[in-house]
């Protein structure tokens, strides 16, 4: 009954027909909203179908094992398209992040064929890589016959695609020539400031553009504002401590975490450099840092600056954007903006979280599983989880650039796509791949700690520190 | 009355083999439902004497007790010993007391006593992961409930579990609101079920109160806390919940008990021959401290049934 | 009769108001927070005054999240119910087995006793993290991977010994003239254990039953381990709340309230024969 409008939507998704014309000629065949995501949502499936057999698998049954996070939102809101598309049956389990990667290691290391795909991080996968638990996608990536001809792998963020890609050689460059892609990048995070507005307003600051003028800047809407306090970062015993703003800010320096020579690694934290960064991070968690801040996870970060306890966050740029929204007192407030450590940088070097799709070896329909897989990552679905889902930040070049999904980020999130495009040629991992990662950042997390509290010295600490690693990489093998 | 005349008594015999049985009988079954368990427990045992670290498979190989042997020369381990047996001492010991207090409060049973001790249950039916999430945001300097208690009474910036001065105290403060009822309400039972003649007796001979606890009423408790204290430390040497939710092992090293470091090895390093070793250390550990109490246990038992 | 001086009284008083805020008021605290949405619990400095909502339990019950970023599905009344299932089947399972045994070695001498009675026990000092790995191999070896007969065995295995020597201490403490008398009347002995024994162990058994069973309803490692989503219970359920979106107190803390119920009901009903506890006294050696 559509027949006349379904050509338009065809003419939009080959990209023949801006976004704003196809509006306008829809609103002239009188089409309603509704029907109008419809339609799209069915020309998505034509445009995918053109030329690959997506019914190929129909009537298998795929499991996968999801946490509980807006992505898998955005995805379960628009896997009807798949099942009708493919004629697949697929389920999930899905588990409270808390407790998420327990259960995928539990699950990956008994060998279970439960579950075909799940959702992983790019820094887990260099130890279910080496592992043998996940499968090398390379082989379906550059496979036509598995690929659908739209897929457009390249389109994917080449900094995204790299760290998702490792040869599995200790201290091996991400993204190398040989490196196996242990997984698919769905939706990522980059680290910089989000910051309340209104709390910069009353004491009439900017947000800080490097190292020095954070240290000043902080302290100030510390002892300004009577209360919050300046700058949020993470600071609990673990790797993720280490990953957000404090690797962005260290990365800046040019500073890295190991240095590789001969196939071995040697800690690198205790440089000159390494040091007085050290130093001036310590200084500004004891000035303007939160009082609790050695129990800090992401959660008391967002929720700090969301009630209005924190001017300001160096953390996940999505943790300040979901502070901006929901039941959030201070949503509406929050501004965006990039931070780079290092005065004498050009850019940011944002360290990066990537939620990623990833394989289970032990599954028994690979191929049947990269249909998903394929269609989970596609720019269909990528394009429908960032307009009308929390699917941010999308991994596709494509969707940074349409229109709809940038009016609705503007619109909300001002300075959310300035400070993404400053970043984002700097945005990759900055760590070193190998297999003692959780160990030695865990180890690097409470030495911080240590600092913090006046424990230890910066230089001494780190010192020892790095003797302590250059120890365990030996006992591994690896130093 | 001996036994023998009993049974010669007895209309319905047993039989001879019968009589034998019956403890077999009684107790095989619960052993047979539990005896499954030894063998992933021996596997376990059997992985402590590899070199098995999950993500580096070329490495694997048995190594005899070299897992276990490493540890004695490592300070952090010497140092998760030591946090371990600090924590179990000072909340079991404080929770005896506290629980073995609010048992002599509540012995009385009135209406009153009754609810209160079944409402003082309540901190227990808290699942300890859930409690500690809540008692982290009581704790939180601006939203924390408890933090602005403190201010009001001028305590400024306390940090709690945040402060290597203060955090043991808040884990295990918190432990205490947990399991201090787990006590009480086993020491409450058994104080109710203790015999009312030798109180009542020594009420009338006008006995100092003072007296009648220490040599009356302790004595006869005594087989009751020995339990409740056996399986408090059983609980408290293996703390996960807790500490995991407030710190996780932090500030620096200064909460990294048996399970935390384990807990670490295994999930996140995959590194299981290391992981296994600890926890059988942990093992050990706790099965020489309940055979300590059982023989103490046994002992009581003996003496009080030598007094029928 | 009462030589108890009224100061003595009102000190009892003022200690038993002293522990019951100790232990309570987190509690109510965090009841009040069920009531509230983020904004008004994350409030600098805490307050009281805030207008009550059932949102969070609503939510809870009709498994309906609404959200900033749309409506979701949640099964927290699956895992109430998951909870319920393997906590009072394992318990059950527990009591069938432990008392009797408890009995066996509270009566009996007989060979090997004390070292089954300690191998039950020992049973528990194994930490979970330690037969976790190796038990979901064996678990999948023998087909009991997610289901509910493998999790309410595992599940036993934390509440057998903790029955078995509560009660074991209870019918110690009973003396064996009175199941003697019982039995030269004419009964069985399997009619004087369960006519005169259990009975009068009644407050130990409740005890213990009460405790194994919170002990069963607050794990979760296990099912965590070896069961799929469908089958984990509220301990699990109530951390879906802890979202890359923010953390929702409020339905955590509502999570929190739910899941205490139906464990105080049981408490409450068990009380009962906590009570019978000092009236059994006379009947004592």
């Amino acid at each position: 009954m559509y027949d006349k409008e379904k050509g338009l939507f065809d003419a939009f998704v080959a990209k023949k027909m801006s976004r704003r014309e196809l509006i306008q000629a829809t609103g002239k065949a009188g089409l309603t909203a509704s029907a109008a995501g419809f339609l799209l949502t069915q020309a998505q499936t034509r445009a995918m179908a053109a030329d690959f057999d997506w019914q190929k698998y129909k009537g298998s049954k795929l499991k996968l094992l999801l946490n509980k996070h807006p992505y898998a939102d955005a995805m379960i809101a628009n896997i009807q398209t798949f099942k009708d598309m493919t004629g697949m049956d697929i389920s999930w389990d899905i588990f409270p992040e808390d407790v998420y990667f327990d259960k995928v290691t539990a699950a990956l290391s008994s060998g279970s064929t439960e579950y075909d795909a799940f959702m992983t991080g790019a820094y887990m996968t260099w130890t279910y890589g080496p592992a043998g638990w996940i499968t090398d996608l390379n082989e379906f990536i550059k496979d036509p016959a598995k690929t659908n001809p739209t897929y457009n792998w390249d389109d994917v963020l080449p900094g995204l695609r790299a760290s998702t890609s490792w040869n599995g050689v200790p201290g091996g460059e991400l993204g190398s020539a040989d490196a196996k892609q242990w997984c698919i990048p769905w939706g990522f995070e980059l680290n910089n400031l989000s910051y309340n507005k209104k709390m910069f307003d009353k004491v009439g600051v900017q947000p800080p553009k490097n190292m020095g003028e954070m240290l000043e800047v902080s302290a100030k809407l510390t002892k300004d504002l009577g209360g919050p306090y300046g700058v949020g970062v993470r600071g609990s015993r673990s790797w993720a401590t280490i990953h957000p703003g404090f690797l962005s800010g260290y990365a800046n320096f040019g500073e890295k975490d190991f240095n590789v020579a001969d196939g071995k690694l040697k800690a690198a934290m205790n440089t000159a450099g390494s040091k007085s960064f050290h130093k001036d991070w310590v200084r500004m968690i004891q000035d303007s840092g939160p009082k609790n801040w050695s129990t800090y996870t992401w959660y008391q970060v967002g929720t700090d600056l969301g009630g209005g306890a924190s001017a300001m966050i160096f953390d996940a740029d999505i943790l300040g954007y979901f502070m901006n929204g929901g039941d959030n007192k201070e949503a509406g407030n929050l501004g965006y903006a990039p931070f780079a450590a290092n005065p004498a940088a050009s850019a940011p070097t944002p360290n990066v979280w990537i939620w990623s799709l990833a394989m289970n070896n032990a599954g028994t329909q690979k191929d049947a599983t990269w249909y998903f897989m394929q269609w989970a990552s596609s720019v269909e679905h990528d394009l429908f989880g960032a307009r009308k889902m929390d699917f941010v930040n999308p991994v596709r070049a494509s969707v940074w650039k349409d229109e709809e999904f940038r009016a609705r980020i503007d619109k909300s999130y001002p300075g959310y796509l300035n400070q993404y495009e400053v970043s984002a040629p700097g945005a990759k991992i900055y760590f070193t791949a190998q297999p003692l990662f959780f160990d030695l950042t865990t180890l690097w997390a409470e030495n911080l700690q240590k600092m913090v509290a006046k424990e230890i010295p910066v230089d001494e600490g780190l010192d020892t520190m790095a003797a302590e690693m250059d120890k365990k990489l030996a006992e591994a093998g690896l130093g | 009355m001996t036994a023998d005349a009993i049974e010669k008594r007895a209309p319905v015999k047993q039989s001879r083999f019968m009589r034998r049985a019956l403890p077999y009988l009684l107790s095989l079954p619960a052993l047979l439902m539990c005896i499954g368990i030894l063998i992933p427990f021996f596997t376990a045992v059997y992985y402590s004497m590899l070199r098995y670290r999950m993500n580096l498979p070329a490495m694997k190989g048995f190594i005899w007790f070299d897992n276990y042997i490493n540890f004695f020369t490592d300070p952090k381990f010497w140092n998760t010993v030591y946090i371990s047996l600090t924590y179990a001492a000072l909340t079991v010991g404080l929770e005896l007391l506290l629980g073995l207090a609010i048992a002599l409060l509540l012995q009385r049973p009135s209406r009153f006593n009754n609810i209160a001790s079944i409402m003082l249950l309540l901190p227990l039916m808290t699942a300890p992961a859930l409690a500690a999430l809540m008692w982290k945001l009581m704790t939180h300097p601006d939203f924390g409930i408890l933090s602005y208690l403190l201010s009001l009474i001028g305590i400024q910036d306390f940090k709690w579990a945040s402060d290597p001065a203060t955090a043991l105290f808040t884990v295990v403060l918190v432990d205490i609101w947990v399991y201090t009822p787990f006590m009480m309400i086993l020491l409450l039972a058994g104080l109710r079920s203790l015999p009312k003649a030798p109180f009542e007796a020594a009420a009338l001979d006008g006995v100092p109160r003072s007296f009648v606890f220490f040599r009356i009423t302790l004595p006869m408790l005594m087989p009751y806390i020995l339990t409740a204290t056996l399986f408090r430390l059983l609980d408290s040497i293996q703390q996960f919940d807790i500490i995991y939710a407030m710190t996780q092992g932090g500030p620096g090293d200064k909460l990294l008990v048996f399970q935390v470091q384990a807990y670490l090895d295994f999930f996140q390093a995959t590194n299981v021959g290391r992981s296994a070793a600890l926890m059988i250390i942990l093992w050990a550990i706790t099965y020489a401290l309940s055979n300590v109490f059982i023989k103490q246990w046994l002992k009581l038992r003996e003496r009080a049934h030598g007094a029928h | 009769m009462d030589h108890t001086s009224s100061f003595e009284k009102f000190l009892r008083g003022a200690l038993i108001t002293l522990v019951l805020v100790f232990f309570l008021f987190p509690i109510v605290w965090i009841f009040l927070m069920s009531l509230q949405t983020n904004e008004t619990i994350l409030r600098i400095p805490p307050s009281l005054a805030f207008t009550p909502i059932i949102d969070n339990y609503t939510a809870l019950i009709t498994g309906q999240l609404r959200t900033a970023a749309g409506s979701l599905q949640l099964n927290f009344m699956q895992n109430m119910f998951n909870s319920v299932l393997l906590s009072v089947c394992s318990v059950a399972l527990s009591l069938v087995l432990g008392v009797p045994a408890a009995y066996a070695f509270a009566r009996f001498k007989f060979r090997l006793g004390e070292d089954i009675a300690f191998t039950l026990l020992s049973f528990r000092f194994a930490p979970a993290l330690l037969v976790l790995l190796p038990l979901s191999l064996y678990f999948k070896t023998l087909g009991l991977t997610n289901t509910y007969i493998g999790l309410i065995w595992v599940y036993q295995l934390i509440c057998l010994p903790l029955i078995l020597w509560i009660v074991r201490g209870y019918f110690e403490d009973i003396s064996p003239d009175i199941e003697h008398a019982y039995r030269i009347a004419g009964n069985s002995w399997w009619r004087t254990f369960r006519k005169i024994s259990i009975p009068l162990a009644k407050p130990g058994i409740a005890a213990a039953g009460l405790l194994a069973f919170i002990f069963a309803w607050n794990n979760f490692i296990f099912a965590l381990i070896l069961a799929s989503a469908d089958k984990q219970p509220v301990t699990v359920g109530a951390l879906a709340f802890v979202t890359a979106s923010g953390i929702q107190y409020g339905q955590i803390a509502a999570a929190i309230i739910l899941s205490i119920t139906p464990t105080l009901a049981l408490a409450l009903y068990a009380q009962r024969y906590l009570v019978e506890g000092l009236s059994m006294g006379a009947v004592k050696g």
